[in-house]
């Protein structure tokens, strides 16, 4: 008896953060069919559902979201695996510090978006821009993260593993590696987020395929049930890409109580 | 399995290890200006369980990092069965006073670390290690699900798969209940006796060094002020009087030697004794002028302070000590 109202008032519990949500969806539909809302402004949720599944059907949409997916995670690649070999480097030696951390600090401090116009004329208007767009971006992230990892790693224990006769790479893999996995984590995490919004952008400078073609098209002819379907996409990518995050957090991290919580 | 047990057997008996001989001359070690140990001379036989104590800052953990090579020393030599200490060797093990357990690897993990060899004979030979300081069924858990005195048997075992000739344990039941740091003072002395290595025990607790040391160093300003060799059969309890009289004796030069400290101390004259029930009170006449001091009536009976007597007054941030002047 207790048992049955316990999973019913935990299923209440879970239902609740969705109240608003759904109510506001509930106000949008109806402002639509009482003319509150004009279509070009904010098309109905239905039409949205329309859009997207006769996006959906006709696989205009796969092919979209795939070329957009493998800009992102190719830019992330190559930037996300820069920042990480770089912040071990610069995190591990004290002169590969002294000789490449004021710099990277001085690039850092250039907004991404600020290199467009010379991207541009650097590598044209085709895919290496997006690339370099998303990779720059990713990167430091990363590296200041991998950097404050490595450097964060407890001197007392790095102590113990030397007194157990630990060197080199088996004090690196033992100790050092794991103790900065952390914030290595939350790095990846924060790029991942940085990822999705630089790829927005340089999808709407200009492209042939993608989720941002798609959308800066359906702009021009006014659809903005499809513009809208991008944006969720946006949204729905960005959590996947945050859950995956969090799965490899719980995964790797499992030991620490923080993380190890289900 | 049976192959497993075989085999470690074969590398014990390879390996017969039993305590290490301990020499050092003249240690000295400073850290920038300040210099911490004073040209310390100290030998300790092979299997001798040898215990420091000390106030905080006196140089007993510095010297015992000296014996385990972590910090380079600044002149002086260290020598193990005649030969010169190596950096890190693998004869010498530590035990800090926090455990210093890999958060991220489990138990059993932990106590294979640097460990190389087959996979299996290190796993039969860490679990072996657990059950000889009673955590067998733990050995794949994470460090932090355990309890402190559970980490610091872990340390333990991490020690012991080495094999140590000398054990060196830096405070390591500090942090720990009264009743755990018994049941653990009676785990390290068994093994102790099982095993047959030198330790050294460095600790701030007068208590546990008579519980498990032949020998109780004091170390005051870098160097060895008191050298008390206990005879007490093993294993002791904590109760009884010869335990109580050299716990006292040693805690007694402790205070002197605290009291005899040349910066905080005024020469003086006893003018007056208030005796109370518990406590009482000590009128010193001083050049700087008059000095109370709270003592308790119990030890003024036992040191028979008298009016008129010569006496050093030292003071501590919260009281004021007395002793008598030879």
């Amino acid at each position: 008896m207790s048992s049955v109202s316990h999973v019913f008032k935990k299923g209440l519990a879970g239902l609740l953060p969705w109240l608003l949500p759904i109510f506001i969806l509930i106000f949008w539909e109806l402002s639509a069919h009482l003319g509150w809302l004009s279509s070009r402004v904010l098309p109905e949720p239905l039409a949205v559902l329309r859009a997207a599944w006769g996006l959906a059907v006709s696989g205009e949409l796969w092919t979209h979201v795939q070329v957009s997916a493998a800009r992102a995670f190719i830019g992330f690649a190559i930037g996300g695996g820069l920042g990480l070999v770089l912040g071990l480097l610069t995190g591990t030696f004290r002169s590969a510090e002294i000789a490449l951390d004021t710099t990277l600090q001085m690039i850092r401090n250039i907004p991404p978006l600020a290199l467009i116009p010379l991207v541009i004329l650097w590598f044209g208007i085709d895919e290496t821009a997006k690339l370099f767009l998303i990779s720059f971006g990713v990167f430091f992230a990363i590296y200041i993260n991998t950097f404050h990892g490595i450097r964060s790693v407890d001197p007392a224990l790095i102590e113990m593993g030397r007194s157990y006769g630990l060197s080199g790479w088996a004090l690196y893999r033992e100790i050092i590696l794991p103790g900065a996995l952390a914030s290595i984590l939350v790095g990846v995490r924060y790029a991942l987020g940085f990822m999705w919004v630089i790829l927005i952008v340089a999808e709407t400078i200009s492209a042939q395929a993608g989720i941002g073609y798609m959308t800066m098209n359906a702009r021009e002819f006014l659809q903005t049930d499809v513009v809208l379907v991008g944006i969720l996409l946006y949204a729905l990518l960005g959590k996947l890409a945050d859950s995956a995050a969090r799965l490899l957090e719980r995964r790797w991290l499992k030991w620490n109580s923080a993380y190890s919580a289900t | 399995m049976q192959v497993d047990q075989l085999e470690i057997a074969h590398v014990a008996a390879a390996h017969p290890r039993d305590g290490l001989n301990v020499e050092v001359r003249g240690l000295v070690k400073r850290f920038d200006e300040r210099q911490v140990l004073h040209g310390l001379d100290l030998d300790i036989e092979a299997g001798q369980f040898v215990a420091i104590v000390g106030r905080s800052g006196c140089g007993k953990s510095t010297l015992l990092r000296q014996l385990a090579g972590l910090d380079t020393l600044s002149e002086g030599a260290i020598h193990f069965d005649g030969r010169e200490r190596e950096a890190l060797g693998g004869e010498v093990r530590m035990m800090f006073q926090d455990s210093r357990l890999l958060p991220w690897r489990t138990v059993i993990q932990n106590v294979t670390l640097g460990l190389s060899g087959k996979r299996e004979v290190l796993q039969a030979q860490a679990e072996q290690a657990l059950a000889e300081v009673g955590l067998a069924d733990r050995a794949n858990e994470w460090p932090s699900r355990l309890s402190g005195g559970q980490r610091q048997r872990v340390a333990l075992a991490r020690a012991l798969i080495h094999r140590p000739r000398l054990l060196l344990l830096d405070e390591p039941l500090g942090a720990l209940d009264a009743l755990t740091r018994i049941e653990m003072q009676r785990l390290i002395e068994r093994i102790w006796r099982q095993h047959g290595f030198t330790a050294v025990l460095v600790t701030h607790d007068v208590s546990e060094a008579v519980a498990l040391a032949d020998r109780i160093l004091l170390v005051e300003n870098g160097r060895i002020t008191l050298d008390e060799t206990v005879t007490l059969p093993r294993p002791r309890e904590h109760g009884e009087a010869p335990f109580a009289a050299i716990e006292s004796r040693v805690l007694k030069r402790l205070m002197t030697v605290e009291a005899l400290n040349q910066r905080n101390q005024l020469r003086g004259r006893v003018r007056d004794i208030l005796v109370g029930p518990v406590m009482s009170e000590v009128r010193v006449d001083t050049p700087a002028g008059s000095v109370s001091a709270a003592i308790s009536t119990r030890s003024l009976r036992e040191h028979s302070l008298e009016v008129g007597a010569d006496v050093l007054a030292a003071f501590k941030s919260t009281e004021v000590m007395l002793a008598t002047v030879d």
